[in-house]
């Protein structure tokens, strides 16, 4: 069994807005979580999807499930005060109804442009290897600072990558990651796949793509509106 | 849903498409799984029309003959990841009836709709990672058949087309001109549907010609075929050159004959209508094809035989990871000269 997990649990502080998580924020007529959740919904190999929610906003949520009709998603799960809570959660949320070897296909809301080619590369690969990563590779010149004020190194450019998500993994390995983690009171790590690198196993990447960024702040929002071209009256 | 698209925006340039896709009460979403590039598609690729005729249709996705899996289906008569191939020709219809009486005629049909919209041509093509399409113009693709052979559908629909362009009892004499994919392809099905008459292939090329599972072929020019009996000739040459087509195949043909015209010319061609009053022929034009047409070419390939033969057109499978891959394609099949086309695998 293969199993979304859609992390809606922030509330998009670097964006401005105000009234609504940058999640529920409307796109041309949709907000962008649903375009999410539709790449998934309507993905072959995706049999279920946990959607991790603000709990103020899980009313809403579930409005929108009916709206738009997605149909695959099994559990509502409150998010955590972390990124890393918000994933424990849903691990929890879904223990009784999976199986060790299920992968899970842990996937930013605010990412509305993931390909069904990296979501069926991510569950290849996790099922061949049980831990993968979305990266593309650095166009950039990556700059390391120590104090935000001088260059301490430049690091060779060809062995630095930009990790997205989906993040995927077999259920008991991510489990087992998250629950060292607490044992060793790491409780605040924003990459699931460092918790996975941290039992000293490995992680596989899978190569992404640049149209699948992720909608942190304005600057992204307005690029997200100018890709989305509006073609609806002359499509078939 | 998002779905990236590949659409013709000026001569020789594509420019990448994210278009929310959404599907209507009477439709499914296909995720585009094969496609191929028709000549149609090459002639937009290159602007070969006129530059007025271009505007009226740039931007637009491109490539008609394409399968793909279901991922959703409002109606319920197809289960998702069910195969299907795409019928092109969009009829629109009031009640389940068409508003145009051409659709009830057998001859003519739906593809002579004139509020047909054609994929590709006056609508958006399958160039493209999913499309949200009428589930009537949607048929299942039988387990026994690959996929990539399973593009030809649309071209193989096209000749069943042109065979019931024209009454016929099975026994007469058929001759095609053309050695390209069409030709080839009506010689496959004249074979297995026209089983007690002659079939006889006459091309430019012997190479190409001699593959075709003809009865007899001759040459462009060869004089001996002026022995045979030919009650019907079709038309598969296209451009410029089907002048020179047509008027042989006039001169040959019985008196009473019936010449059926398949291939397109961007020009007007010249055709000796003197001969054509002397000796009574009756000329016909067809193109394109309709859901019934497609129905009867899947059933074709029960046959192995036939399965074969068709298997023998593809040059290669190419897959379609990026915009990149596509501008290729279209410059691999731009430089094709051979009996086969490269089937594109869509890996969006």
């Amino acid at each position: 069994m293969n199993i979304g997990i859609i992390l809606a649990g922030g509330i998009g502080s670097r964006m401005g807005i105000v009234d609504k998580p940058k999640q529920f924020i409307d796109i041309y007529g949709k907000p962008i979580i649903v375009y999410t959740l539709e790449a998934f919904d309507n993905h072959p190999e995706i049999d279920y999807i946990g959607a991790v929610c603000l709990d103020e906003w899980m009313d809403d949520l579930k409005i929108l499930l009916r709206k738009y009709e997605i149909n695959k998603v099994k559990w509502l799960i409150k998010g955590g005060m972390s990124r890393q809570e918000s994933v424990y959660n849903a691990i929890m949320a879904i223990s009784k109804d999976v199986n060790d070897d299920d992968i899970l296909v842990i996937h930013d809301s605010v990412r509305p442009l993931v390909s069904h080619k990296i979501i069926s590369n991510n569950i290849s690969s996790a099922k061949q290897f049980g831990a993968t990563d979305t990266v593309i590779p650095s166009t950039d010149t990556i700059i390391k600072s120590l104090d935000g004020l001088q260059i301490h190194e430049v690091p060779n450019r060809s062995e630095l990558y930009i990790g997205q998500t989906p993040q995927s993994f077999k259920f008991e390995l991510i489990k087992r990651a998250h629950e060292t983690a607490i044992e060793s009171n790491k409780l605040n790590s924003t990459d699931d796949c460092q918790l996975v690198l941290d039992l000293g196993e490995k992680v596989k990447l899978v190569m992404g793509d640049k149209l699948n960024f992720k909608i942190t702040s304005f600057d992204d929002l307005l690029l997200l509106k100018a890709i989305i071209k509006l073609g609806k009256t002359e499509m078939v | 849903m998002l779905s990236i698209s590949f659409k013709i925006v000026e001569p020789k340039r594509f420019d990448l498409y994210i278009e929310d896709i959404i599907c209507g009460e009477d439709e499914a979403i296909v995720r585009i799984e094969h496609g191929a590039i028709c000549k149609a598609d090459l002639r937009y690729y290159l602007g070969a029309r006129d530059e007025r005729t271009l505007g009226f249709k740039y931007p637009m996705s491109l490539l008609h003959e394409a399968i793909g899996t279901i991922v959703l289906d409002k109606t319920n008569k197809f289960k998702v990841g069910d195969r299907v191939v795409l019928v092109p020709n969009i009829v629109p219809k009031n009640n389940n009836k068409c508003l145009n009486c051409v659709c009830n005629i057998p001859e003519l049909g739906e593809n002579y709709c004139p509020n047909a919209k054609f994929s590709s041509s006056n609508y958006n093509g399958f160039g493209r990672e999913y499309v949200n399409y009428p589930v009537t113009n949607l048929i299942k693709i039988p387990d026994n058949v690959e996929s990539k052979i399973a593009v030809f559908l649309e071209l193989i629909s096209v000749t069943i087309a042109a065979y019931r362009r024209v009454q016929l009892n099975g026994d007469e004499t058929i001759a095609i001109w053309g050695d390209g994919i069409l030709g080839y392809i009506l010689c496959c099905v004249l074979k297995v549907i026209h089983k007690d008459g002659k079939i006889i292939a006459v091309g430019k090329h012997e190479n190409k010609i001699k593959q075709f599972p003809a009865d007899k072929y001759y040459l462009i020019g060869d004089d001996s075929i002026n022995k045979e009996n030919i009650d019907i000739a079709y038309e598969c040459v296209g451009g410029n050159s089907s002048g020179n087509a047509i008027n042989e195949s006039i001169d040959i043909i019985n008196v009473g004959g019936k010449i059926i015209l398949t291939g397109v010319a961007e020009d007007y061609v010249g055709i000796n209508t003197r001969k054509i009053l002397e000796k009574g022929i009756s000329l016909y034009g067809v193109t394109r094809s309709s859901v019934s047409d497609f129905q009867k070419a899947i059933l074709l390939f029960e046959r192995e035989r036939f399965r074969d033969w068709i298997s023998k057109l593809i040059l290669d499978e190419i897959y379609i990871n990026n915009i990149v891959d596509y501008y290729n394609v279209f410059e691999m099949e731009l430089k094709n000269f051979k009996l086969g086309k490269y089937i594109l695998k869509f890996n969006l």
